[in-house]
Parts: C-alpha cells; sequence; structure tokens
C-alpha cells in the first residue's frame, strides 16, 4: 500500500468512526423520547406486549384525550405557564439591573457583596427544603403561586446576575458616556442604549430559567397540597400512584411535558445552548 | 460648556451611579440570602434540637448527627450517594470529552448531531425517571427485552441491587452528558488550529497531540465540568426518588433521598435537617478541595 492509499484508508475509518459514534449517541438520546412517543400513540392492544411492538399498527390520539379531558393535566400546564413567566421576569428584572449595577458600579465591598451573592448557588437545595417547607406554612405561603416564583426567583438570580454581568462587561462604557453627552441621565443610558444591546444575554438568561422552573419538581412537590395548585412534574409524579399502569396516558402527560421546551430547542438551538452550559449545580 | 469639561463632570458626579449601582445590588442580596442563607441557618438550628412535628423541643447538640454518622442506615446512605456520584460523573465526563472531539470536526449534519445530543438535557429528571421507568419495565420494556435477546439471561434491572443502581447510573448518565458535552465544545473551540497543524507537520500523534495541544487548553474547562458535575449528582433527589425510590433494599438510598423521607414522610424535622446539613457540609468540602486544585496549578 502506498502512503498516499493508507492516509486516505485511514481518512476513511476516521470518517466511518466519527459518523458512527455520533448516530449512535444521537440514537441513544432520542430514543427514550421516542419510546415514549411511540407509546402515547399505541392503541391501548398494542402497548403490552410480548415481545414490545417496535412499530405501532396504527395511530390514536386517545391517550391524548384522556390527559386533557379526564385529568387535571391542563390545569397544571397552565400553572407552569404562569408561574415560568412571573419568574422569567422577576429573575431577569433583578439579575439585569444587578448585572448592570455589578458591572458599572465602584463603591468600596462590591467584589465582596458579588462573592457573597454568587456563593448562595453553594446551597443545596435540598438542604434548605425542610426549613422552608416550615418558613412557608408558618407564613401560610402553601399552596400560592408566589411562594414558588419566590424561591424560583431567588434561586436562579445568582447565575442570571453574574451571566448578565459579562455581557455589560463586553460593552463599552464610551457608549454611556457618549449618550450622557448627548443629554441622557445615567438610567436613560442604560434603558435606552445598553440594555437593548445586552438582548442576546436576556434571551439566554431567560430560556435557562425556564428550562429550570418548567422542569422543577421538589420545591413544586412539597409547596402544593391542592390539586389545583400543582405545576406539571408534580402533576406526572401523582399520575403514577392514580394511573399506574396506564403507560400509554401516562406517555402521553410526558410527551405533553416536554414538548414546550423540545419545539423551543428546536427553534432556538443556539440560545439554548448559550443559556444551558451556564449554572447547573442546585440539585 | 465644552464637551470635556461636561463629560468630567458626570465622571465628577460618578458617584450618583455608584450610589444607584450599591441601591440595586444590596436589596438582591438581603433578598437572595433571605430565601438561601436564612433557611441554612434555620435547618442548623433545627437539627441541633429534638422535633415533633414543627413543634422546636430541646437542645440536643450533635445527637442527630452522631447518630446518622455512627448508624448502619446513614452510613449505607452516604455510600450510595459516593457510588452514584462516583459511577456517573466517571462515565459522563470522559464520555462528554469525546463527544466534544467528534462534534468538533469538520462535520455534516453538525447542527442535527449536536441538537440530538443535547435534548436529554431539556427533559427533567421526573420525565427521565418515566421514561426509563417504562423502558426497563420487567414485563414490557424494551431493553430488559433486548438484553435477554444478547445475553440470554432475564434480568432484574429494578429489582437487582446491582442492576438497580446500574440503571440509576445509565438514566442519570443519558440525562446529563450534554452539559460536559456543550462545556467541552466551546473550550475546543478555543484551541489554535495552526497549532493543530504544526503538531501533525512535527508528526504527533493522536495522544500526544491530544496531551500536548489540546489538553492544556481544556484543563480547566474539564475541571469546571467536574465540579458542575459531582455536586450535581450528590445534590439530586427527583431521579432517584421516583425511579427506584431509594430501594431495592437501600442500594439506592442516597442521602438526599434520607432527607426528603425523614422530612416529608416521618415528619423527622430534626434528622432531616442533620442530614441536610452534613450534606451541605460535605458540598463546601467539596468546593474548597476544587477550588485549591484550581488554584494550585497554573494553567500552562
Amino acid at each position: 500500500m502506498t502512503t498516499m492509499s493508507r492516509h486516505r484508508f485511514s481518512r476513511l475509518a476516521d470518517q466511518v468512526m466519527t459518523y458512527g459514534v455520533l448516530s449512535l449517541v444521537a440514537g441513544v438520546s432520542l430514543f427514550p423520547i421516542l419510546w415514549g412517543v411511540l407509546t402515547s400513540i399505541k392503541l391501548p392492544g398494542d402497548l403490552v406486549t410480548y415481545p414490545p411492538r417496535w412499530i405501532p399498527r396504527s395511530a390514536t390520539f386517545v391517550h391524548y384525550a384522556d390527559v386533557f379531558l379526564d385529568s387535571n393535566m391542563g390545569r397544571y400546564f397552565a400553572n407552569s405557564t404562569l408561574v415560568s413567566a412571573l419568574t422569567i421576569f422577576l429573575t431577569l428584572l433583578i439579575g439585569s439591573h444587578g448585572g448592570y449595577a455589578a458591572s458599572r458600579g465602584r463603591f468600596r465591598g462590591k467584589n465582596a457583596l458579588l462573592f457573597v451573592i454568587l456563593a448562595t448557588i453553594m446551597i443545596p437545595g435540598i438542604s434548605v427544603l425542610v426549613p422552608l417547607y416550615m418558613l412557608a406554612s408558618r407564613l401560610n405561603l402553601l399552596d400560592t403561586y408566589l411562594v414558588l416564583v419566590l424561591i424560583y426567583t431567588a434561586w436562579q438570580v445568582p447565575t442570571v446576575l453574574w451571566f448578565m454581568q459579562g455581557f455589560f462587561d463586553a460593552i463599552s462604557p464610551e457608549l454611556e458616556e457618549a449618550a450622557q453627552v448627548d443629554g441622557c441621565s445615567a438610567l436613560q443610558a442604560m434603558y435606552r442604549v445598553i440594555l437593548p444591546l445586552t438582548q442576546p444575554g436576556l434571551a439566554a438568561a431567560a430560556i435557562l430559567v425556564f428550562v429550570y422552573v418548567w422542569n422543577e419538581f421538589i420545591i413544586a412537590l412539597t409547596m402544593s397540597t391542592n390539586d389545583n395548585m400543582r405545576m406539571i412534574p408534580v402533576g406526572l409524579y401523582f399520575y403514577i400512584s392514580q394511573f399506574g399502569v396506564e403507560w400509554g396516558k401516562l406517555m402521553a402527560a410526558v410527551t405533553v411535558a416536554i414538548l414546550p421546551i423540545v419545539v423551543l430547542f428546536i427553534i432556538l438551538q443556539r440560545r439554548f445552548i448559550q443559556g444551558l452550559t451556564s449554572g447547573a449545580i442546585k440539585g | 460648556m465644552d464637551v470635556i469639561t461636561r463629560l468630567r463632570k458626570r465622571r465628577r458626579g460618578g458617584s450618583g451611579r455608584n450610589m444607584l449601582a450599591l441601591a440595586l445590588l444590596l436589596p438582591a442580596l438581603l433578598y437572595v440570602l433571605a430565601v438561601t442563607f436564612y433557611p441554612a441557618l434555620y435547618a442548623l438550628q433545627v437539627s441541633l434540637h429534638d422535633t415533633t412535628y414543627f413543634t422546636i423541643g430541646r437542645f440536643v447538640g450533635l445527637k442527630h448527627y452522631l447518630r446518622f454518622l455512627s448508624e448502619p442506615d446513614g452510613r449505607n446512605n452516604i455510600l450510595r450517594s459516593l457510588i452514584y456520584m462516583g459511577a456517573s460523573v466517571a462515565i459522563a465526563l470522559p464520555l462528554g470529552l469525546f463527544l466534544a472531539m467528534l462534534l468538533n470536526k469538520p462535520i455534516r449534519f453538525r447542527v442535527f448531531f449536536r441538537g440530538a445530543i443535547i435534548v436529554p438535557w431539556l427533559i427533567s429528571q421526573i420525565a427521565t425517571a418515566l421514561l426509563w421507568g417504562w423502558l426497563v419495565n420487567p414485563q414490557y420494556g424494551p431493553i430488559p427485552y433486548l438484553l435477554l435477546q444478547v445475553s440470554g439471561v432475564q434480568l432484574g434491572l429494578l429489582a437487582d441491587p446491582y442492576q438497580a443502581m446500574a440503571t440509576l447510573v445509565a438514566a442519570n448518565v443519558w440525562r446529563s452528558f450534554p452539559l460536559p458535552t456543550l462545556l467541552f465544545l466551546a473550550a475546543l473551540q478555543a484551541v489554535p488550529q495552526d497549532m493543530l497543524d504544526a503538531a501533525v507537520v512535527d508528526g504527533a500523534t493522536g495522544l500526544r497531540r491530544f496531551w500536548y495541544v489540546i489538553f492544556p487548553v481544556i484543563r480547566n474547562t474539564a475541571l469546571i465540568a467536574f465540579i458542575l458535575l459531582t455536586l450535581h449528582y450528590f445534590n439530586m433527589v427527583t431521579l432517584p426518588l421516583v425511579l427506584t425510590g431509594g430501594g431495592p433494599v437501600g442500594a439506592t438510598d442516597v442521602m438526599t433521598l434520607r432527607i426528603f423521607r425523614e422530612g416529608f414522610s416521618f415528619y423527622r424535622l430534626d434528622i432531616a435537617s442533620a442530614v441536610a446539613m452534613v450534606v451541605f457540609a460535605l458540598n463546601i468540602v467539596f468546593s474548597l478541595v476544587y477550588v485549591k486544585i484550581l488554584r494550585a496549578e497554573p494553567l500552562y
């Protein structure tokens, strides 16, 4: 074999290995989801077969009808949407102003203050679950949207603030100075000139918070006892006990729960990647 | 007044902006502390007392800690947490690096591959637990069926203690490997292509190229990914709670599940708080060790 053809051969082997491994991993990544979706559209008789029926004989939406008509899923969906929206709003409000202040302000103790805010990320959620429950119960906040929004916001603010500070740092202060020369006040300069430039950062932060709130389970479970106040993940959890063996219905509910995030991800892949790589410690 | 003096005046008046900065940051700090630091202190206080439901009784010092650390159940909880965390990170981290290096090549369908590989990270822990519970269902699940075809052995993926831990780790790695993959992929963008080319010209083989050219650039990312993953795994509740519930016979009963059970099934808030403080303390120990490693070694 000549050097040239050996080189070509090893390149080919390399390509086969690369595409082979990536296809395998992509398959493993998607298979559990695909299996859930397939289950959700199988006829009830096709669900519990041995060996498993890989391709459904025909599709049915009867499980989805069950999920929306026979259970409280619509309400859970609305609850999750509302709490997500409120948390995103509040977190971005505090995080962007705080990030701006952290980037531009000069005062004694600033670094210590920022360090303390960021250090709260290191307090594991499970470690403060019991006291939060006791406090919420004492303040009559159980079964409210407010308690979820307050906890989620407090846990996401440090990450978002830190993330936004990076975006503000990347914008030259001369821009505000120019705006101020043109007659803007410091606040006007921030709102009209600087904040619009950080829109990509705000979008990525909003996605980070959305994925967190939409998927969070343990706080939502602890803080709600009333079925009407449950978030989607808690609703899913109680499906197991309520409809233990109805896998078609359960997988339809799971599909409904993950659909918004997967659809958003397909549309906004780049922003997602930015948001997802920051902050993932809290259990 | 010309522009320069107006600017100077603004700059001197910059203390107004600094006051504004303080006014924006201070409430954020107080609020965040109220929902994180204050409850942590509260848990510390509860853990040092006996409790009956929500009533805090007499001070008992470290009684609950000592009991947790000395009884077999407590040691089992700690061991299971370490196994779960260690096994998951030992698989997810190298896998993430390997995939990132493949994705970093000039390949076709890159957006598709990258997208497909990220999707599991978007799935909640509860949905992961339910999907995997169905996948490994002993009667109708495709995974036991396929494993039976391959090995000829009927496995008890959630019934056998070892297999249950392996299944739990598999589900966990499935959901979380996208995180290190993404972090490494971002870091690999910083490896200069001309350095790689030069290494090839100099005759460096794959392994040496990795060790001398790529690894120094991604080393810090590897440490950060390691920190993020270990803490994430160690503090996890939902996936083990829903997939295995700590069973069978305590084989997957990690510390966080113990906290949840003592707190919300048995209403033993004192024991729950003591275990919660041990988890918190171990988080701090891990972090300090990591910070020390990060600081101790220079980048190059």
